[in-house]
């Protein structure tokens, strides 16, 4: 029995989709079985992201709706055996799907499936309440910005009623130079606010951007240091415990700050 | 998508070698249903004693289809032939009109999310942007760049073709076959092409083949 796994933030272009991509990938390459799921019907981007906008014939819509089977909606990547796609409609809208529809679908993933991972759309109406509706868990991404924050304080208050318990905080698009100066907040300053788990550290990467734009997730590459994160991510997930990457290489405050969270 | 403005008549009666047969086109049924009734009224005299093989629609239910069938035969009190409609009108129909045939124009971009849908030819003077799908039961003419999806021939007709100033599709089907763009750089052609299945496959060429 696999497990479910929504990614969401409330606030748009934080990098849910990008942290889905990643996840979804790095779980693949440790060798799991894993479905990652576009439910931002009528703006799908994930498909892009990873590369296989191509390949769509069938999307989430045809599914629920059975004009096709299960099967013939997901899609195999390019590169990972284990992993696969499931894409959201483009041609329609949030309300295409039910929460119901949701729940059914991915107990019916779960069966398949090491983990399900579902990419939400951002805000807290329909398509986030299908997001959630068949979701063990929840990872919340933010960006350490007060509006990016706030909206992750919403969105897991909005979880918890949900009976989604004990999210788990993903930072993205840390610049460690701006946090040193004071013009940014700092990891610290953000799960004090939230006061939940910290599940990884993202930093902001150029290398982001040029996968994004390959359609070929980072987490895939050797070096870059936000590959590096969402493999340490992944190797959370799985119940690994692994220290929070030295994003400030040379000198290593950081990580003892974290480290220091993170016990 | 409307094909047309005007109002059609949803009921007619065809005549062939069998008899003759009620075609229904596409409606709600609480339409058609009036409309069935009316025209019954109208041409029950002239149709009675004429051999009534049933009811064709375009998307009535069976029971629907079951319903109308009664009150032609309770309510009109016609006869119904046993055997039916003869099978070969129960065969779907591939549209044909890929050398001549209803054509609709559009002139403007579409965009990613919407769907461009006719049945017959398309042509479209503008872009097609990724994300876009444009499905023609007939041939697809793009004045401008295809970079979303193209279905040509989308009620089964192999013969139909895509063709555009840039044809860099995302996908291309043509009848029942699918193909997709290569992954990663490919050597795009800056000339006009077109698309067409040659024994199974889509295969993409120069519009004149000896202008490469």
């Amino acid at each position: 029995m696999g497990k479910a796994i929504v990614i969401t933030s409330g606030k748009g272009g934080v990098g849910k989709t990008t942290t889905t991509a990643n996840i979804g990938t790095g779980l693949a390459m440790l060798g799991y079985k894993v479905v990652v799921i576009d439910t931002d019907i009528g703006l799908r981007n994930l498909d892009v992201v990873m590369g296989l906008e191509n390949r769509i014939v069938y999307d989430i819509v045809d599914v629920v709706e059975k004009t096709c089977r299960l099967k013939q909606g997901l899609i195999r990547d390019k590169r990972y055996e284990g992993l696969f796609l499931l894409p959201a409609a483009q041609t329609k809208d949030k309300t295409a799907v039910k929460p119901e529809q949701m729940l059914e679908l991915v107990n019916a993933l779960k069966e398949e499936f090491d983990y399900i991972i579902i990419d939400s759309p951002a805000g807290i109406e329909q398509g986030f309440k299908n997001s959630i509706a068949g979701a063990d868990e929840a990872y919340i991404v933010t960006t350490p910005e007060i509006s990016a924050v706030r909206d992750a304080d919403r969105v897991i208050g909005l979880l918890e009623a949900k009976g989604i318990a004990n999210p788990k905080v993903i930072v993205n698009r840390i610049r460690l130079d701006m946090v040193k100066r004071g013009n940014m907040m700092n990891v610290e300053d953000i799960i004090d606010i939230l006061a939940v788990d910290l599940l990884g550290v993202v930093p902001d990467d150029e290398a982001i951007v040029i996968s994004t734009n390959k359609g070929e997730p980072v987490v895939a590459e050797e070096n870059p240091m936000s590959a590096k994160a969402f493999r340490n991510i992944c190797k959370r997930i799985t119940g690994e415990e692994v220290e929070l990457l030295d994003l400030d290489s040379g000198e290593g405050k950081f990580t003892k700050l974290i480290k220091l969270l993170f016990s | 998508m409307e094909v047309l403005a005007l109002k059609e008549e949803l009921i007619s009666f065809k005549g062939i070698n069998e008899g003759i047969y009620i075609y229904i086109k596409k409606g709600n049924f609480k339409d058609i249903k009036k409309e069935f009734e009316e025209k019954l009224n109208e041409y029950k005299d002239f149709y009675d004693g004429a051999n009534i093989l049933g009811v064709k629609s375009e998307n009535l239910k069976d029971e629907e289809v079951e319903k109308l069938l009664h009150i032609i035969k309770d309510k009109y009190g016609l006869d119904i032939d046993e055997n039916g409609l003869p099978d070969y009108l129960n065969e779907p129909s591939v549209y044909t009109g890929i050398d001549e045939g209803m054509t609709k124009f559009f002139n403007t971009t579409i965009r990613s999310g919407q769907v461009v849908e006719y049945e017959g030819n398309i042509v479209i003077i503008g872009d097609v942007n990724p994300g876009a799908l444009i499905k023609a039961w007939g041939n697809i003419i793009i004045l401008g760049k295809l970079r979303g999806v193209a279905h040509a021939g989308a009620n089964g007709n192999e013969n139909a073709y895509v063709a555009a100033d840039i044809l860099q599709p995302t996908q291309l089907r043509i009848g029942d076959i699918i193909a997709r763009k290569p992954d990663g750089e490919f050597l795009a052609s800056e000339m006009p092409e077109v698309a067409r299945v040659y024994s199974g496959e889509v295969v993409i060429e120069s519009y004149l083949a000896k202008k490469q």
